[in-house]
């Protein structure tokens, strides 16, 4: 009688850890699911430097000096919070929040403004450009 | 949903397996007199488990784990609640976790936008409001249940997931700064600030104090969320130092507090085992008893002490299931609150919302678990999703909800903005 | 992204934090269970056995005894029913439950037991040798600390319940052993070592006083002598031989011998000095009770009288054993005493190894060997003949109690031999009424340890 209780105990567990386990498993799935719709949904956009290339990983996306930015221009030319791009409906914005030396963006100083493919943005001496992941036509 | 129709048959199939363990163990090592009482619950499980499968794919959700996690620890807890001192399907409890579930739809379609969420937020402040003033008015100094009928509410449980939604935060939002003299401000945090001090004298006020600490916790998380960033004043080092200083005026302040608060925090519940002790000294003997594999569901004795099904379930589940089951049920629902960890929300709002949730979660956990093992003061909190208790299931249900939104986001705003069409217009042209 | 990763950075506080917490629930549940067993109703307790593997006391009550199997050792290894609460079982209800955490609470052929260092056999030896008699002995090797023989009389068979408990003499439910008794004359020896420590032995044995039988002391008492017609001038050596209490009296009063200083030594030997509060000690969660004495000014007569070992001063046997260690040890370090051996878990797993342990210095180790040769003489030149085939340094002592109505008798000592390394006091209540005798009971004790 022990053994066999012990033996259903056992069963029991097992069946709620795999049950876990594959969940998990799961949720592994589901965040390469989710990767794509997002890529999708943001229209396969980076900001790319001269050699470094930034993923666009979420909705709110600061670009300063800062160690706590999103995106790290370590440039004295750049102010700690310079920039703040936002996505809606498919479409980036870019928002100047309080920089001293402005956001240009092919040239012209802009508050706010939408950004399109192969734009170029200036935050004072550092110039990035918002253009399609060149990883997007392998898959 | 598409790419996902493989691991959601396969999810479905193995929540399906671990409840068929479950019941098979009833089956074999429960306490019943009819079998038809077995057939009834297993029917009540499986059912609410092929009619929750069937109604999912109409959400056009991208994840589903949570979903189905959810799922798993509800029916897990009809299992244990229908065993206690017995096996019978315990209806009232089967109906507030189909409540819970459909408070984490509803939580789902209400939080999955949360551009138009956070337009929305005055409400939640006048929400809150709202139900603490039901608290003064409804509830009373002493108590905080609302008898309706054959209902009770509480109400302070409702506040949760809005003062959740109150902490969450987007970065634009911290963008909005005014200036007063020289400092940087954003006014809704002192708004926040106001709410989180009345909620905490009200909770102090209703001698509520197990809610007290889970408010701290989702206004520390959030607190700290709003002063990191955007305007990241605070370095990590800084916060570990104030953190340091907190502990050690806490440790002080546990040193030099008068005698009976001391009385309180170091009750030795064995010196007072049939009086204020009774609870935690009869819990730590059910885990004893249960060891690790259990008496067998039904046949535990802590179903004759008051409370076992929600201040103490933990015990009352060590007991019938064994010490080894408990754990596993904890770590369903640790799970549930570690996704956002491995599927990372989209929107610095949807992630304040989820560590809001996560705090809130595992600050019940740790309060009920250690408290009613004599590890920490003992306060009637409820662990979510176990627990017995209508209120408590519901909010725990929506929170659920907030952190399946957090995982599949609608982004679509909520209005297109003027300024913006113009500036879009003008764009345009030139 | 950085803000995304700090929210779940907090997320990840909030879950280590929680799950440290539950390996600390589980830490501490797996440790404490045993003693969670323990407040409930439900236990299955094992055996208690003594040093050569006989029963002291049976939890399963499977099997069958002889009437009495248990009585020497009633009081002291004692039972679960709560009627005695200072006893080895009652106090290690834990280490005796059939019970761990992994395997449940075991029913039938759980192992777990205690390992006393008791001598059965010689402890119901000196029990029978009582007779009708109410006393107690105890003795342990003094090398090792281990109990040998721990009895005390009147006593009860734990397995005849106590349906008659009004009829129980008084003194039936305590082991007599741990409780303070009036020393008597033993409580020289204490007097002994204070004057030692603060004159030293040239001052000491140069000091003599004259007995006639009585002394009037300085404020005017009278200090009576057993020997009504006097011992006449004596050194420090006769005086302890002949048990003098004139002598002592005038040693209290000697300006060599401050008051305070000795009170110094007092505290140090372990002594409650005026009325300070009630202390105990601890053998394996037994609690043993600490001397007391009340001393105030070396001329007054309850002072002189508690330095004499009468009165006011109170030691448990047990104590007046341990000082005998640490004279017999020539350290001046008491060996603490010990009456669990080890102990087994369900599984038959032995734990909780003792260890022999010393106390602090009590006093000077020149002190110690000064005293053990007082004692040794004593013992060549007066019970050479009434315990035989043994090196023994003893100090006799006569306590009168209940108001003087009754004299105990005391006999505390040790055997100076390091095969039979054994310390031990003996207490025979009433002694008018019997003819049994101190030494008796001792021949048989050491009889019957040396056999072993």
């Amino acid at each position: 009688m022990d053994s066999l209780k012990l033996i259903l105990c056992a069963v029991a567990a097992a069946s709620l850890d795999i049950c876990a386990l594959v969940l998990i498993l799961a949720a592994y799935h589901e965040r390469n699911t989710g990767n794509k719709r997002w890529n999708r949904m943001t229209s396969f956009m980076e900001l790319a430097d001269y050699n470094t290339s930034y993923p666009l990983g979420c909705d709110e996306i600061l670009i300063g000096r800062h160690a706590s930015a999103d995106i790290r221009l370590p440039d004295l030319s750049v102010s700690r919070y310079h920039a703040m791009l936002t996505i809606s409906n498919g479409i980036w914005t870019i928002t100047d929040i309080g920089s001293k030396s402005g956001v240009f963006v092919n040239g012209n100083l802009v508050k706010q403004t939408q950004l399109r493919e192969n734009d170029m943005i200036t935050l004072g001496n550092r110039r990035l450009i918002f253009r399609r992941r060149s990883d997007v036509n392998v898959r | 949903m598409s790419g996902n129709k493989c691991s959601y048959i396969f999810s479905a199939i193995f929540v399906l397996l671990a409840h068929a363990g479950m019941l098979l163990n009833v089956f074999l090592n429960g306490n019943y007199s009819d079998l038809s009482d077995v057939i009834v619950l297993a029917g009540a499980v499986i059912g609410l488990d092929l009619v929750y499968f069937i109604i999912m794919p109409f959400f056009k959700q991208s994840t589903f784990t949570i979903d189905f996690l959810l799922l798993l620890v509800l029916n897990m807890s009809v299992i244990f609640q229908s065993c206690f001192g017995g096996v019978h399907l315990s209806l009232k409890h089967y109906i507030t976790c189909i409540t819970a579930l459909i408070a984490c739809r509803a939580g789902y379609l209400l939080c999955r936008n949360h551009k138009w969420l956070q337009m929305q937020k005055k409400y939640f402040y006048i929400g809150i409001g709202v139900l603490m003033l039901v608290i003064v008015t409804l509830t009373g100094s002493r108590s905080m249940w609302i008898y309706l009928g054959p209902i009770t509410l509480q109400p302070s449980e409702f506040i949760k997931p809005l003062f959740v939604l109150a902490c969450a935060t987007s970065i634009t939002e911290q963008q909005k700064k005014h200036k007063i003299l020289c400092f940087h401000v954003v006014y809704e945090n002192f708004a926040l600030m106001g709410i989180t001090a009345a909620i905490c004298l009200l909770q102090w006020w209703c001698r509520d104090l197990g809610s007290l600490p889970t408010f701290i916790g989702i206004y520390a998380c959030g607190f700290l969320l709003r002063i990191c960033y955007p305007k990241a004043k605070f370095s990590k080092k800084k916060l570990i130092g104030a953190g340091i200083i907190l502990l050690a005026v806490a440790v002080i302040c546990m040193k030099f507090a008068p005698a009976y608060v001391q009385e309180r925090l170091h009750a030795d519940i064995w010196n007072d085992i049939n009086g204020n002790g009774y609870q935690q000294a009869q819990a730590l003997i059910g885990i004893a008893n249960g060891g690790w594999f259990g008496k067998g569901p039904g046949y535990g004795f802590l179903h004759n002490v008051f409370a076992h099904e929600n201040d103490i379930v933990f015990a009352t589940i060590s007991e019938e299931w064994g010490l080894l089951y408990a754990l596993m049920m904890v770590l369903a629902i640790l799970i549930i609150v570690m996704l956002p960890l491995i599927n990372p929300p989209r929107s610095y709002f949807h992630s304040t919302m989820a560590a809001g949730v996560c705090a809130a979660f595992t600050v019940q956990m740790a309060l009920n678990i250690f408290g009613s093992c004599n590890m920490i003061p003992f306060t009637g909190v409820t662990i979510p999703f176990i627990s017995s208790g209508g209120s408590s299931l519901m909010t725990s249900g929506f929170m659920t909800g907030m952190l399946v939104a957090s995982q599949s986001p609608v982004f679509k705003p909520p209005k297109p903005h003027k300024k913006l069409s113009s500036f879009n217009l003008r764009r345009q042209k030139a | 992204m950085k803000s995304i990763k700090r929210c779940q950075g907090i997320i990840s506080l909030f879950l280590v934090f929680f799950v440290a917490g539950m390996i600390a629930l589980v830490i501490k549940i797996q440790r404490e269970a045993s003693f969670y067993m323990m407040h409930s109703e439900n236990y299955e307790l094992g055996m208690v056995y003594d040093r050569n593997g006989d029963v002291l006391f049976d939890g399963s009550g499977n099997e069958e005894y002889e009437d009495n199997y248990f009585i020497d050792v009633g009081n002291l290894i004692g039972d679960d029913k709560g009627q005695m609460t200072n006893t080895l079982v009652a106090q290690n209800l834990e280490k005796l439950n059939n019970y761990s955490f992994s395997a449940g609470l075991v029913r039938e052929g759980g192992k777990a037991a205690i390992y006393t260092t008791l001598d059965h056999e010689a402890n119901r030896a000196v029990y029978n040798a009582f007779g009708n008699q109410d006393g107690c002995a105890v003795a342990y090797n003094y090398k090792t600390g281990e109990i040998l023989v721990c009895t005390s009389l009147p006593s009860l068979d734990v397995t005849k319940g106590y349906e008659n408990i009004s009829d129980f003499r008084s003194g039936t439910l305590i082991s007599k052993t741990l409780y303070g008794t009036v020393p008597g004359s033993t409580q020289k020896v204490s007097t002994v070592i204070a004057a030692l420590e603060i004159m030293g032995a040239d001052t000491l044995f140069s000091k003599s006083f004259s007995c006639s039988g009585t002394y009037v002391n300085k404020s005017g008492d009278n200090i009576d002598c057993h020997n009504s017609y006097g011992h006449g001038t004596q050194n420090i050596q006769q005086a302890v031989e002949n048990s003098c209490n004139p002598f002592f009296a005038q040693l209290i009063e000697d300006d060599d011998l401050p008051l305070s200083q000795v009170k110094k030594v007092y505290e140090k030997l372990g002594y409650a000095v005026n009325d300070d509060e009630e202390e105990y000690f601890d053998i394996d969660g037994i609690k043993c009770q600490k001397a007391s004495t009340t001393l105030n000014d070396p001329y007054e007569f309850k002072t002189q009288w508690g330095c004499i070992g009468q009165g006011d001063t109170l030691v448990s046997p047990i104590q007046l054993m341990m000082w005998q260690s640490a004279i017999a040890n020539e350290s001046g370090e008491m060996t603490m005493p010990h009456l669990i051996d080890h102990t087994t878990d369900v599984y038959g797993k032995i734990k909780d190894n003792a260890k022999t342990q010393f106390s602090d210095r009590l006093f000077s180790s020149d002190t110690a060997e000064t005293v053990k040769q007082i004692l040794l003489t004593n013992g060549e030149n007066h019970y050479t003949n009434l315990i035989t085939g043994y090196k023994l340094g003893v100090k006799s002592g006569t306590a009168q109690v209940n108001e003087g109505n009754t004299e105990n008798s005391l006999l505390v000592g040790f055997v100076d031999d390091p095969d039979l390394p054994v310390a031990f006091c003996i207490l025979i209540e009433d002694k008018n009424n019997t003819s049994l005798k101190t030494e008796n009971i001792a021949q048989i004790m050491l009889d019957a340890l040396s056999q072993n």
